[in-house]
């Protein structure tokens, strides 16, 4: 190879993919390379993000990128199999591979695309403003599609008035529990210092205090699906109450039932917040017949209520709430169950697992 | 491999050659025919693929330092931008499969990476392979009844997966409710999205009865039972033949992991006529548990601060099943390397992750 001349990197497309175009070959060079075959210049040339580029050009000690080179129209081409990644250099090496004394290395880096942030944190749930000790579950959701991998770092709780940092708050997240859409993250306090008579219980108690005012905040650093950061942070206090372990009781709501005729919608009030996520398929409205209600659902302020509004007037007579058992209040206790069940207490063991209906009747005005 | 010459094989395993929409890799497992199952959680699927290993050669030691690294620059990449989700070993090849993220949101690439013996790196091409697929949502929702309001916030996200006699066992965690089900889905899938789930309780300490997700599971004892770690700390022993009686499945606690600390994954391997198991965990030591003693030991009934008591030492803890600690530090993953070694991969304190073979001798 000729050293002295000056080689030309470029991103450009060729047969429409992205690839590294390399110029000002000697004629000389060009020669020689177009008689290669794909194997021969895989061993002349490589490619490598400029982190992996081995010390010294010894192609032995390091994998280059994979992709294939080819000579076309007086330049040299690297298509490379997974395609070159924003913000990253990357390095050609030239010289014959066992060679590392004549070889030569010239660099390129891709450019930062020109972008802004856009994506912000829309909820954080629960939404009540005192939670129990035993919390299990928090819902954060985006505007748009996120990128995992953020969720350990991005997401910090704090207490309030002193600003201390409280660790190991959380699940490590890993799997991070997404949506389909990647716009709902679920994060779980860690089950094992929330379960009782487990050690991480034990020794360290609850995540949180009773007593206490914490912080929930999102850092803006959280990247969305494009990778940018968010637009702000987000956050939300809540002050910590006793622990809350008991089945949920649908029997203990407070229904207030619309005149037959109305679209006004029937309120259901609970004893304690729910879980939002599970709020939104877990209940359902039948009526006389059996039939389920198609209708528009809301779930109020703090998830202590939810409202029902009909597309079609409510009819006279009976109807049903349907509550499915698989509903959870923010401690993950259900109608059939205690979050971690004390099997010496009779009040707390298993109920049905069967849908919970509580009836109700439409008057007319 | 199948073989694709046989329309017959193809279509006895329910299999079809084309390119399967891999959104995302996560848990593996191999299964019958030297098939791959493939785990993705973005597009709420399990794959079976054929990745064209003849399942010829010897089984050989593989390691690699820096492999993330190695990775990174085959996938032409920062080393940050490479997660590693999981590895398998073929069971006869002994070439090792890697599940590998590539960067995360929507420039995230998909990749399956085979490692060979003789340590060459190489991904798996996924065009015009025989494979077939099984979607998970359906499975999740096919216990719900219609439903009036519903935005399409559920999901389940496989956290590991094991193929046992004709069923692939998924573990799974739901981002919604605090449930503990096992999928046991037919191989092949018959495209019925048809699979039964089992609830699945421990009792901590006699007392406290829980139902929550199993993070990791490990089939032993030629598959008549399972370990499982669950979210929380417990390791709890399963016997399958519960599974096809019961719906509620009570597990038995034979350990605690210890404060703080979570589980990865579970092996087993064979050593000297008898059968052990591996656990590897976020924050303690790699164990060895011998399945021997998970038989004999009763369920615990008091809390088990063994390894927090001595966390950098072997013991064998006074409650508990008898645990050895093993030096591995690090240990992220694990797959058996057709009985006569385990790979681990390794993180060090650096954050860079390694490749290592230990031969079940020296175990």
């Amino acid at each position: 190879m000729t050293h002295g001349r000056h080689l030309r990197l470029e991103w450009a497309q060729h047969d429409g993919r992205g690839c590294l175009k390399i110029g000002g070959w000697t004629e000389a060079e060009l020669r020689e390379l177009s008689g290669l075959d794909a194997g021969a210049l895989s061993r002349r040339l490589a490619v490598y993000p400029s982190e992996a580029l081995p010390k010294g050009g010894d192609r032995s000690v390091s994998l280059p990128m994979a992709g294939r080179f080819l000579v076309q129209d007086g330049s040299v081409w690297f298509a490379p199999r997974f395609p070159f990644a924003d913000r990253v250099s990357y390095s050609l090496l030239v010289g014959s591979a066992g060679d590392a004394d004549g070889a030569e290395v010239w660099e390129i880096r891709r450019p930062s695309p020109d972008a802004v942030s856009t994506t912000e944190v829309v909820a954080i749930y629960p939404t009540a403003a005192e939670l129990p000790v035993n919390l299990l579950r928090v819902y954060v959701h985006f505007s748009a599609p996120m990128s995992e991998g953020w969720a350990a770092r991005a997401i910090r709780v704090s207490r309030e008035d002193t600003g201390q940092a409280l660790e190991d708050v959380f699940l490590p997240p890993e799997p991070e529990l997404w949506d389909a859409q990647r716009m709902r993250l679920t994060m779980l306090l860690d089950p094992g210092r929330i379960k009782r008579g487990l050690m991480p219980n034990l020794e360290f108690g609850y995540p949180l205090m009773e007593g206490t005012t914490v912080r929930i905040a999102i850092d803006p650093a959280f990247r969305d699906a494009s990778g940018q950061p968010l637009r702000a942070g987000a956050g939300r206090s809540y002050s910590i109450g006793p622990a809350l372990r008991s089945r949920i009781d649908p029997t203990a709501w407070r229904l207030t039932v619309p005149n037959a005729g109305s679209r006004t919608p029937l309120l259901v009030e609970f004893d304690r917040p729910l879980d939002h996520g599970l709020l939104q398929h877990c209940l359902l409205v039948r009526d006389a017949a059996g039939q389920a209600l198609s209708g528009v659902a809301e779930i109020g302020e703090g998830e202590c209520s939810w409202r029902f509004m009909p597309d079609a007037p409510w009819q006279t007579g009976e109807h049903h709430l349907l509550v499915e058992p698989r509903l959870e209040d923010v401690a993950g206790n259900s109608p059939a169950r205690v979050f971690d069940r004390d099997v010496t207490k009779a009040q707390d063991a298993p109920g049905e697992r069967e849908a919970v209906m509580i009836g109700f009747s439409c008057d007319r005005a | 491999m199948v073989d694709l010459g046989t329309a017959t094989s193809l279509e006895n395993l329910g299999l079809s050659v084309g390119m399967p929409a891999v959104k995302s890799v996560g848990p593996l497992a191999f299964g019958p025919e030297g098939l791959l199952f493939v785990a993705d959680n973005v597009g709420a699927s399990i794959f079976a693929i054929d990745v064209g290993d003849t399942g010829d050669g010897e089984p050989k030691a593989v390691d690699i330092d820096n492999f993330d690294a190695s990775l990174a620059s085959y996938l032409g990449c920062s080393r940050e931008d490479v997660t590693i989700r999981d590895i398998v070993a073929h069971p006869t090849s002994g070439n090792v499969y890697c599940s590998v993220m590539r960067g995360s949101g929507d420039d995230a690439i998909a990749v399956i990476v085979r490692v060979s013996g003789d340590g060459a790196i190489a991904d798996v091409s996924l065009e015009d392979v025989a494979f077939s697929q099984y979607d998970i949502t359906d499975a999740a929702d096919a216990d719900d009844p219609r439903l009036v309001t519903r935005m399409q916030l559920r999901t389940v996200t496989v956290t590991d997966m094991s193929y046992v006699d004709g069923l692939l066992l998924v573990a799974g965690t739901s981002n919604e409710e605090f449930t503990s089900t096992l999928r046991r889905i037919p191989f092949p899938f018959n495209g019925e999205a048809r699979s039964n789930s089992l609830e699945i309780f421990h009792v901590s300490h006699g007392v406290y009865e829980t139902a929550a997700p199993i993070r990791a599971f490990v089939p032993y004892q030629d598959n008549t039972s399972i370990l499982a770690s669950y979210t929380c700390t417990p390791v709890v022993q399963f016997t399958l033949a519960d599974f096809d009686t019961e719906k509620h499945v009570m597990g038995k606690t034979v350990a605690e992991l210890g404060s703080h600390n979570h589980p990865i994954d579970l092996i087993s391997y064979q050593h000297d006529g008898g059968e052990y198991l591996l656990v590897c965990n976020d924050r303690h030591p790699l164990f060895k548990i011998a399945c021997k003693d998970i038989d004999v030991q009763g369920p615990l009934t008091v809390p088990d601060d063994s390894l927090d008591a001595s966390p950098a030492d072997p013991v064998t803890p006074g409650v508990g099943v008898p645990r050895q600690l093993l030096p591995h530090p690090g240990v992220k993953r694990m797959a058996n390397l057709n009985g006569d070694g385990v790979l681990m991969l390794q993180q060090d304190e650096d954050g860079h992750s390694h490749l290592r073979t230990y031969a079940t001798a020296t175990l």
